[in-house]
C-alpha cells in the first residue's frame, strides 16, 4: 500500500503546483462592477508626473486606472504582442506617435477618436498644429498629444562670457566656436550630440533638414543627395573633431551627463531632457546652462518640432468612453499646466502662453520653445512603418561620419537599403 | 497500481520529460523550421505568405548585416577561447600545488563564474568607461593612454571578450585542475627515471594526458561563447554602429526590435546549424584525442 | 598522488595576484555602490571616500527590488523544483534503461541557442495569453535547468550498484519505492549539486526574461538592465543593484562551493 502512495504522492503534488502557477497567471477581474482601465504607460517623466494627479480623477469620476509601466522597447514589444493576440484588456496606452503611429494605425489597433473633439470644455483646438498633425492620418484621429520636443542648443554661458563668444546661429558659426573651446588635453569638447547610431538619428534630423536634405520624398529615399551628404559629414566632423571620446556609444543619457559634468561646451537634443542639465543632483553646471534656437543651415533653420508621446485607446477597448474620459482629464488645460510645471512640455499653447504654465521653465527655454514651435517641423525621424529598421540603416552613416570613413559611400549604400525598405511597404 | 506502475515504470519516468522535450523542445525548433519558410512580419496585419528560400537567399547574398556578424561571432569566440585556454590552464599549473589558502584561493575563483552575466556587464561597463573607468586609470598609471574600449568598434568586441576571459577562464582552471589530480604519479615517476626536467614533464607527460580535458572544457567554452547574448546585450545592445553584433544579437534585433519572425527564423536555422556543426566537430577532436592515447 | 612541488615566494605572489585580479570587479562593484554619482565621477575619491546608504536606498525604494527579487526567487525555486521532478526519474530511466538516444536529446537542449525557441514560444505564449506569467518564465527556464539536472544526475545513477535496488525488493519495495527511499538519498549529493545549478542558471537567465515577462513578474536581471537605460546613468545605484543581484548567489557558492565546482566542471571531467 505505501509504495502506491508515493508515486501517487508525486503525481498529485505535479497537479497541485501545475494548478497553482496556472491560477498565477491570470485574474484582472474587478468584482465590484466599477470600470478599472488597464493603463500601459511607459516609464517617462510625464507618467511619475501624472501619477500623483490620479486620485484627483478617480474621485472625480469613479474610474480606476491602473497603471503598468515599461521602458520604450518593452512597451513597443509588449504592446504589438498583446494587439497581435486580439488583446480586449487594455483600454488605453501611452505611444510614440513617431515611432509606431503608422504602424498601429494601420493594423487598425488604435480607435478613431475625432468624435470626441467637439467638447468644448476640453478645448481641442489648444493643441498646437504639429502636435496633432503626428497623430492624424487622413480623417482619422488616433491620438492625443502629451508631451511635444524640439532640438534646440544647450550651451554653457559661463564659458561663452569668459572666451567673449556670440552663441553660434548658423551651423557654421557653430563649427567654429566648437572649434575654438575644445580643448581635449583637459578633457573639455567644444560639442557633444548623440552618437550611438539609430539613437542619434532623432537628433540628427534637425541638422538634415537645415541643409536641405530629408529621408524621402515622395516614396524616393533621398539619404545619398549632396545636401544629405554634406549633412551626415558635418555631423560626423562635429562630433569626431569636436566631440568627446566614445561619443558613438552615446545616447541622451550618456551625453547628457557628459554636459551636466561640465565637459562639453555644446550639445544639441530634445528640449525635454532640460531637467537633466539644470538639476543640481544631477548636473554640476545647472546654473550656467543657456538654452538657444537650434543654428539654422545652408537650407534655414528648421529644427524638428515633434509629438513624442501620445495617448491612445484600444480599438478593442469595451471602455472607450471611460478611457476618453482619462485622457480628456489628462490633458485638460489644468492637468497640462500642472505637468509642465513639473517640466514636461506639454502640447497646448494656451498653456505656454500662460505665466502659471511655464514659471518652472527658465524664462530663455520658454522663448525658444515658441520659437521653435513655430518654425518646427513635424517628424524627427523618417515616417515609416518599420521605424527601427530604417533608424539601424541610416545610423550606419552616422556612424561612418563620426569615424571618418567614406560618407558618400556609406550613404549610397544606406540609401540602396532603405529605398528597399520603402518599396516593401508600399 | 503499484505493480502496474513498476511494469510501465521506464515509459511513467521517462513520460513526463519526454512530453516537455517534445512541447518545450522539439516543436519549437520545428516551428522555427517551417517559419523560415515564410514572410512574415508580426507587425503587420498580412499573414504569413510562403516564400519558400527567399528568406535565406536574401540571408547570404544581399543582407549587408548577416555575414558581418558571422564572422564577428567567430572573432569573438575565438578570441575569447584563446585567451581563457592559455589562461586557465596557465592558472590551473599554477595552482596545482599545496599551499595555505588553496580551498579559499579555489572558491573565490568561482565567483565571476556564477555571477549574473547582466550584472557583470554592467559592473565592466563602469569599468572601461573612458573617462571615470578603472581601466583607463590603470594605463593611466602604467603611462599608457587612455583607450576607448567599448565605445570603439574596434575595441569593443575584444572588451567583451575579455570579460567574457575573465568570467570563465576559472572554468577551464577548474577543469584543468580535476585533470590534473587525475593523472596518475606513475607517469611522472617513469619520466624522472628518464631523467626528464620539469619543462619536458609538462610537454611529454602533463600535456597529452591532459589534453582530452581541456579538449572538453573548450567544448563547453564554446558553446556558451559563440551564443553569448547577456554580455553583449548589457553592454553595446550590439554597437556601436553594428561592430558587437554576433549572430545572436543579429537575430534578437530582428525578431524583437523588428519583428520579422520569418526572417529571423530563418538566421536562427542557420545559427543552430552552426552550433550544432561546430560542437560535432570538437566532439570528434575530442574523440581523437582520446584514440592516440 | 604526485609530489607536491615546493612552493617558492614568487609562486605565492602570483597566487594573490591572480586571485586579486580576479575578484577585483567585485571589489570595485561593492566600493561604487557606497558612492554619490560625484565620487563615481571624480577619480580622487578612488578608496577613500564618506560611504552613503543612498544607493541601496533608492534601489529598494523608488525602484522596488525586492519585489524583482521575490519574482527571480519564485522563478527560479520553482523551475528547480519542477527540473528535479521530471529529471530525477528521467535522468534514472535514462541511466538504468540505457536509453542513450534521449540522453543525447537532451545533450542538444544544451547546445541549442536559447533564442531557437525564442520565436515559437514568443506566438505560442501570446497566443494562450501567458507572456508576463509565471508560467512561461517558469517552463522556459525549466530549459535551461532540467538538461543540466539530467546531465548530471546520469552518471550518479549509473554509479549505484544494481544490487540495491534487488535488495530493496527483496524487503518488499517496488521499483518507483526503491527509487524514492534508497536510490535518492544515496544520490543527494547529485541531486544539491545540480539544484544548485539550475536555481544559479534560472536566477542568471537574462535572455528569456527579456522577452517573456512583464511588469508584474520582471525578474532581477531585466530590473537591472532596465534601470541602465532609463534616464540618466546613476552609477552608485547601478552597482548596489549588481550587489544586491549577486550577493545571493556568492554567499550560496561560498558555503557550498565543492558541489558548485563539480556542477560547473560536470561532463568535462570523467568519474
Amino acid at each position: 500500500m505505501k509504495k502506491k502512495k508515493t508515486s501517487t504522492l508525486l503525481l498529485f503534488f505535479i497537479v497541485l503546483v501545475s494548478g497553482l502557477l496556472f491560477a498565477c497567471s491570470n485574474g484582472n477581474d474587478n468584482g465590484d462592477g466599477s470600470v478599472e482601465l488597464r493603463f500601459i504607460a511607459a516609464n517617462h517623466p510625464w507618467t511619475e508626473a501624472i501619477e500623483p494627479l490620479l486620485p484627483e480623477f478617480e474621485k472625480e469620476t469613479g474610474i480606476k486606472v491602473k497603471f503598468e509601466k515599461y521602458f520604450e522597447d518593452q512597451l513597443t514589444q509588449k504592446l504589438t504582442t498583446e494587439f497581435t493576440a486580439g488583446s480586449t484588456s487594455i483600454d488605453l496606452f501611452m505611444m510614440r506617435p513617431l515611432q509606431e503611429g503608422k504602424l498601429f494605425n494601420l493594423n487598425g489597433w488604435v480607435a478613431d477618436i475625432s468624435s470626441y473633439t467637439d467638447d468644448a470644455d476640453w478645448e481641442y483646438g489648444d493643441f498646437t498644429d504639429p502636435s496633432v498633425n503626428s497623430l492624424k492620418a487622413d480623417d482619422v484621429l488616433f491620438g492625443i498629444p502629451i508631451v511635444t520636443e524640439r532640438e534646440i542648443l544647450y550651451y554653457r554661458k559661463d564659458i561663452f562670457e569668459e572666451n567673449n563668444i556670440e552663441v553660434p546661429k548658423t551651423v557654421e558659426e557653430l563649427m567654429n566656436v566648437a572649434k575654438l573651446l575644445n580643448d581635449p588635453a583637459n578633457d573639455f569638447y567644444g560639442f557633444v550630440a548623440r552618437g550611438q547610431s539609430a539613437a542619434a538619428v532623432t537628433q540628427f534630423s534637425s541638422f538634415l533638414y537645415g541643409f536641405g536634405g530629408d529621408f524621402f520624398v515622395d516614396g524616393k529615399a533621398t539619404l545619398d543627395t549632396p545636401e544629405a551628404i554634406e549633412a551626415f559629414q558635418f555631423y560626423g566632423d562635429m562630433l569626431r573633431e569636436y566631440g568627446p571620446p566614445g561619443v558613438l556609444n552615446m545616447s541622451w543619457p550618456q551625453a547628457a551627463g557628459l554636459f551636466g559634468q561640465g565637459k562639453a561646451a555644446m550639445y544639441t537634443d530634445a528640449d525635454s531632457i532640460y531637467p537633466n542639465l539644470t538639476d543640481p543632483e544631477k548636473s554640476v553646471v545647472g546654473d550656467k546652462v543657456g538654452f538657444t534656437l537650434f543654428p539654422a543651415g545652408p537650407n534655414g533653420q528648421t529644427p524638428y518640432n515633434v509629438t513624442s508621446w501620445g495617448l491612445a485607446v484600444n480599438s478593442k477597448s469595451e471602455n472607450k468612453d471611460e478611457a476618453m474620459e482619462f485622457i480628456k482629464w489628462a490633458t485638460s488645460k489644468e492637468v497640462v499646466a500642472k505637468l509642465q510645471d513639473n517640466g514636461v512640455p506639454g502640447p497646448r499653447q494656451s498653456v505656454w502662453d500662460n505665466q502659471q504654465g511655464t514659471d518652472t521653465f527658465p524664462s530663455e527655454l520658454v522663448d525658444v520653445i515658441n520659437q521653435a514651435n513655430a518654425i518646427g517641423r513635424e517628424y524627427d525621424r523618417p515616417l515609416v512603418i518599420k521605424v527601427n529598421d530604417a533608424r539601424d540603416i541610416i545610423g550606419t552613416v552616422i556612424v561612418a561620419a563620426i569615424q571618418g570613413e567614406d560618407v558618400e559611400a556609406a550613404a549610397k549604400a544606406a540609401n540602396k537599403q532603405f529605398q528597399e525598405l520603402l518599396d516593401d511597404e508600399k | 497500481m503499484g505493480m502496474w506502475i513498476e511494469r510501465h515504470l521506464k515509459f511513467i519516468f521517462l513520460f513526463p520529460s519526454i512530453i516537455f522535450v517534445l512541447l518545450m523542445i522539439a516543436y519549437p525548433i520545428g516551428y522555427t523550421f517551417y517559419l523560415s519558410f515564410f514572410e512574415w512580419s508580426m507587425s503587420s496585419l498580412q499573414p504569413p505568405e510562403w516564400v519558400f528560400f527567399d528568406n535565406f537567399k536574401a540571408l547570404l547574398f544581399d543582407d549587408p548585416r548577416f555575414w558581418p556578424a558571422f564572422f564577428r561571432t567567430f572573432y569573438f569566440t575565438a578570441l575569447a577561447l584563446v585567451f581563457q585556454t592559455v589562461l586557465g590552464v596557465a592558472i590551473a599549473i599554477l595552482f596545482n600545488r599545496k599551499f595555505r589558502g588553496n580551498q579559499l584561493v579555489k572558491t573565490l575563483f568561482l565567483l565571476p563564474m556564477v555571477a549574473t552575466p547582466v550584472a557583470v556587464g554592467l559592473v565592466w561597463l563602469l569599468i572601461f568607461e573612458p573617462s571615470i573607468g578603472f581601466a583607463n586609470q590603470f594605463l593611466n598609471s602604467l603611462g599608457i593612454n587612455p583607450q576607448l574600449w567599448i565605445a570603439s568598434p574596434e575595441q569593443a568586441l575584444p572588451s567583451i571578450a575579455l570579460v567574457d576571459t575573465w568570467q570563465w577562464t576559472p572554468m577551464i582552471t577548474l577543469i584543468t585542475l580535476a585533470g590534473l589530480s587525475s593523472i596518475p604519479s606513475e607517469y611522472y615517476e617513469a619520466a624522472a627515471v628518464d631523467g626528464a626536467n620539469s619543462w619536458q614533464n609538462f610537454w611529454k607527460v602533463t600535456f597529452p594526458l591532459l589534453l582530452p580535458t581541456i579538449f572538453s572544457a573548450v567544448l563547453l567554452r564554446v558553446i556558451d561563447a559563440i551564443k553569448q547574448f547577456d554580455l553583449i546585450y548589457a553592454m553595446t545592445r550590439g554597437g556601436p554602429g553594428f561592430s558587437t553584433e554576433t549572430l545572436n544579437i543579429y537575430g534578437f534585433v530582428n525578431g524583437f526590435q523588428y519583428f520579422k519572425l520569418g526572417y529571423t527564423s530563418a538566421i536562427l536555422v542557420l545559427f543552430f546549424m552552426i552550433v550544432l556543426g561546430i560542437s560535432s566537430i570538437i566532439m570528434i577532436l575530442r574523440k581523437k584525442t582520446e584514440v592516440t592515447l | 598522488m604526485r609530489k607536491a612541488k615546493r612552493l617558492t615566494y614568487f609562486n605565492y605572489v602570483l597566487i594573490i595576484l591572480v586571485t586579486l585580479i580576479f575578484i577585483f570587479p567585485f571589489i570595485w562593484m561593492l566600493i561604487a555602490s557606497f558612492k554619490t554619482q560625484a565620487q563615481i565621477m571624480s577619480t580622487d575619491t578612488a578608496l577613500f571616500f564618506q560611504p552613503t546608504f543612498d544607493n541601496y536606498r533608492s534601489v529598494f525604494g523608488e525602484h522596488n527590488f525586492l519585489t524583482y527579487i521575490i519574482n527571480s526567487f519564485i522563478v527560479a525555486f520553482v523551475s528547480t523544483v519542477f527540473g528535479l521532478i521530471l529529471g530525477l526519474p528521467a535522468a534514472y530511466a535514462i541511466a538504468k534503461y540505457k536509453q542513450q538516444k534521449l540522453g543525447f536529446v537532451i545533450l542538444i537542449a544544451r547546445i541549442i541557442p536559447g533564442i531557437s525557441f525564442m520565436i515559437p514560444w514568443f506566438i505560442i505564449f501570446t497566443k494562450l495569453n501567458l507572456t508576463d506569467s509565471y508560467t512561461a518564465l517558469v517552463l522556459s527556464h525549466m530549459l535551461v535547468g532540467l538538461p543540466f539536472i539530467i546531465w548530471i544526475m546520469i552518471p550518479s545513477f549509473e554509479g549505484l550498484p544494481a544490487e540495491l535496488e534487488d535488495a530493496a525488493r527483496v524487503d518488499g519495495c517496488t521499483l518507483q519505492g526503491a527509487f524514492v527511499k534508497v536510490l535518492l538519498p544515496l544520490v543527494m549529493p547529485g541531486i544539491i549539486t545540480s539544484s544548485l545549478m539550475s536555481f544559479i542558471l534560472s536566477w542568471n537567465n537574462f535572455m528569456f526574461a527579456l522577452v517573456l515577462s512583464g511588469e508584474k513578474t520582471k525578474t532581477l536581471p531585466i530590473a537591472i538592465f532596465n534601470f541602465m537605460s532609463y534616464s540618466e546613468i546613476n552609477w552608485g545605484a547601478l552597482m548596489a543593484a549588481a550587489v544586491i543581484i549577486t550577493f545571493p548567489i556568492i554567499i550560496i557558492s561560498l558555503f557550498v562551493q565543492r558541489y558548485i565546482i563539480s556542477g560547473v566542471t560536470a561532463g568535462a571531467v570523467k568519474g
